[in-house]
């Protein structure tokens, strides 16, 4: 009896809340990422109270509902743990060249066989600290990503595995939208950890210099 | 022979080439003959030569097709066509098809005597169906690609290589296995945001930008070595304060009371108690929509929207009497001793005479607009109105001179100002001075002198000037204005400076205004329903003593200056 009392009183995060926690964070830092970056215009920004600080999400419908779209399948790949990896490049409009990937590694954390020595549940407040510290740094790289001056467009790629259960007709294969190697770098970010997943965020970038 | 170009067997081996689809096994054949020759006499070949490696029996019969179509030149170089011709099966089927490509078997003799190696021929053959073949024996290429490349492939057939090999390369390479790279269908929407309009707005941007960066109303600044504060002092809810312009409904008294016209109720707030006291509301179906106390502050006029003049007394909070007349809304109210004057919304102003039964023993006309601004002076020689026409207005204020019915002049008409004036005031220390602001579109403090009818200064504000008050005691005067900085200013006088400015002292436009009797706290109202009180001004000290430290609302002080006005 006394293990099922407990269960609901340890507040442990279970896959799908995880899952659930890492698409939100994928929301909001897409919509940080093209608001930084000036693949939108500033206008179609309004500011939300998220995670203990202002994030500036979009208002654009369209745009709304096309992440939406594309977070609700990321969702469900994440339950099944078949998505690897997520890439949001951002793409010249004009020569359709990549000039930013950024990179966002999902790993699954190593589950415990044994349920009786359950290292404590991460609070969640102290996963709120970590995605906060990322969106942070998504906008201070302003400071050092190299300057765009031109129309650009996005494009959000998911590394999947081979068994990944893929709707044929809304995804399809593509190029990784590379950066060659000789002209990029890269920066890495921080990462957040649920009990159930490890997110690790990386920027890679076109420089010529 | 007498020349020889300078790629014979770049051209030899495409026209082998030519033959495959031919034949097959005749063209393998050919191409092991004409092959085994250059690569024993040149062993840099020999990667070239990989894809006709007839042993190869995986080798995709179409890239073969693609690379000879490429390969082969556009224009034959002629030659001679010296010494014997050996007439081959596929030289035989070209004749019969009605084609002979010139220099086929020849030139492959010339080849095979001269044995000459392009430097083009390893470019060439690097092309990309040759990659498959994973020759062991070339070194010079590009590693990276190549691996790559052989990895994708064996994550598309992984049984082709042992688990565990595949997983080192992929580890040791980096490169990712048994991974699909995944994109929506559909490109992300273009912002739906028009460019130009975006554009438009950046560029019109700078005209709604509030000039000057100034303090609002959170904390104190420092004027010419004093402190005013820039929050106010007490906030005073006020529910139902109408936001209308025209308006004039707040007013306190010499009793240190403010009386508040709120929609159709009319209240006192007693300043040294704090204490609220609804006076009394107004009939059915209209408002309170101006205020003004008598001099003497025992008593209260109340313009109302359908043009009646309430009397009221204050101690007591009863209505004394209606004065009717007016065709429609009382905007501004001023009293004169036993004379209070109304400024309708038809341009009339009226003296009603509040003792005897027919009130009404005057009229001016003088404005073709409301009237929204009404000023007796203080010694009540003359009377300041302004009206929606723009126009300032001086009377002279011996009402026994306008005759019943007679047509009254002003003594001074002023049409300066290019909107409405609502905002007069007349200065207290010195009374020729007068100062009148105007609305939105003009935004400018007139100081006028009514005895020459000199226009002394003027000062423009950011914003509609709502209502102007004087310091009795210092030489600054303050306005309250409306958007888009809905601010408080000082001004000092006659410098015209900005003493301070308080920025968003409401949350909308500030309307009306009041000054304590003693003259240290100013009250704004505004449509945001809120009563602020501003203590811009200190009072003089009394004489008798130091005042009482923790006075507030000019309790102590209020009540003396009181006693000196009487």
């Amino acid at each position: 009896m006394a293990p099922t009392k407990q269960a609901p009183t340890r507040q442990a995060i279970t896959l799908k809340g995880s899952t659930n926690l890492v698409t939100e964070f994928f929301k909001f830092a897409a919509n940080t990422i093209l608001f930084q970056r000036g693949v939108y215009p500033a206008d179609d920004f309004h500011m939300v109270k998220k995670y203990g600080q202002t994030v500036l999400v979009t208002q654009d419908l369209a745009l709304e509902n096309y992440l939406d779209r594309i977070l609700k399948q990321v969702n469900k790949w994440l339950l099944t743990g078949s998505v690897t990896q997520i890439v949001l490049a951002i793409i010249s409009k004009d020569s359709r060249t990549t000039l930013e990937r950024w990179v966002f590694d999902i790993n699954l954390v190593e589950q415990p066989t044994d349920t009786s020595d359950l290292a404590p549940a991460k609070p969640e407040a102290e996963i709120q600290a970590e995605i906060r510290n990322i969106l942070k740094q998504i906008v201070s790289t302003v400071t050092f990503l190299p300057v765009i001056d031109e129309p650009t467009v996005f494009n959000i790629l998911t590394y999947t595995t081979e068994s990944a259960n893929v709707p044929a007709d809304e995804w399809v294969d593509t190029d990784p939208l590379a950066i060659e190697a000789s002209k990029s770098q890269q920066v890495k970010l921080r990462s957040f950890s649920t009990d159930v997943h490890r997110i690790e965020a990386m920027v890679a970038y076109r420089y010529e210099g | 022979m007498s020349y020889l170009p300078k790629t014979p067997s770049h051209r030899h081996r495409s026209r082998s080439e030519a033959k495959t689809p031919l034949t097959p096994s005749l063209a393998s054949g050919v191409n092991a003959l004409s092959l085994a020759i250059p690569r024993s006499n040149s062993p840099t070949k020999g990667k070239a030569d990989v894809s006709f490696n007839p042993f190869l029996s995986n080798r995709p019969s179409s890239p073969v097709r693609r690379a000879q179509s490429t390969s082969r030149p556009a224009s034959p170089i002629k030659r001679a066509t010296t010494g014997s011709l050996q007439v081959s099966d596929s030289l035989q089927r070209q004749a019969s098809s009605g084609l002979i490509r010139k220099g086929g078997v020849e030139s492959r003799i010339d080849v095979i005597t001269r044995d000459y190696v392009p430097p083009k021929a390893q470019k060439r053959s690097r092309s990309q169906p040759n990659r498959d073949t994973r020759d062991r024996f070339i070194t010079a290429r590009d590693m990276t690609e190549e691996v790559t490349a052989t990895l994708d492939m064996m994550s598309l057939n992984p049984e082709s290589a042992s688990p565990g090999h595949t997983a080192r390369l992929a580890a040791a390479t980096g490169v990712p296995i048994n991974r699909r790279v995944l994109a929506y269908h559909e490109p992300p929407p273009p912002s739906a945001s028009d460019p130009l309009l975006a554009q438009a707005r950046e560029l019109v941007r700078p005209l709604y930008a509030r000039p000057g960066a100034l303090a609002t109303s959170t904390s104190t600044t420092t004027s010419r070595g004093r402190k005013i504060p820039t929050a106010p002092e007490r906030v005073l809810d006020a529910p139902g304060m109408l936001d209308d312009f025209y308006l004039n409904i707040v007013a306190w008294g010499s009793q240190n009371m403010l009386a508040v016209g709120l929609g159709d109720c009319t209240y006192l707030w007693r300043a040294d108690s704090g204490e609220v006291v609804p006076l009394g509301e107004m009939p059915e179906g209209t408002y309170a929509s101006a205020v003004d106390f008598s001099v003497d502050g025992q008593y209260l006029g109340v313009g109302s929207g359908s043009g009646a003049v309430e009397l009221w007394d204050v101690e007591t909070q009863t209505k004394l009497r209606t004065m009717s007349g007016h065709s429609t809304q009382v905007g501004c109210l001023s009293w004169n001793q036993h004379i209070l004057t109304s400024g309708c919304g038809d341009g009339s102003i009226w003296h009603h005479d509040v003792r005897i039964a027919r009130h009404k023993v005057g009229e001016l006309l003088g404005h073709v607009g409301e009237v929204c601004g009404l000023q007796w002076r203080m010694d009540g020689e003359l009377l300041a109105s302004g009206g929606n026409d723009n126009v300032v207005n001086i009377w002279d204020g011996r009402v026994g001179d306008v005759a019943p019915g007679a047509r009254a002049s002003a003594r001074w008409t002023k049409r300066n100002h290019t909107a409405a004036v609502k905002a007069i005031a007349w200065c207290p220390w010195q009374p020729s001075l007068l100062a009148s602001g105007g609305g939105t579109s003009d935004a400018t403090v007139h100081i006028w002198n009514s005895t020459t009818g000199a226009r002394l200064h003027s000062v423009t504000t950011p914003s509609q000037v709502t209502s102007l008050q004087w310091s009795p005691h210092k030489k600054e005067f303050l306005s309250t204005h409306g958007y888009p900085t809905n601010a408080v200013m000082v001004h000092a006088y006659p410098s015209m400076e900005r003493v301070v400015e308080i920025r968003d002292a409401h949350d909308s436009r500030v309307l009306y205004s009041a000054i304590s009797p003693n003259g240290d706290v100013v009250c704004t109202g505004a449509g945001d329903e809120n009563l602020k009180f501003w203590r811009v001004w200190e009072a003089p000290k009394a004489k008798k003593g130091k005042e009482k430290e923790g006075s507030r609302m000019g309790t102590g002080s209020t009540s003396s200056s009181i006693l000196s006005i009487r």
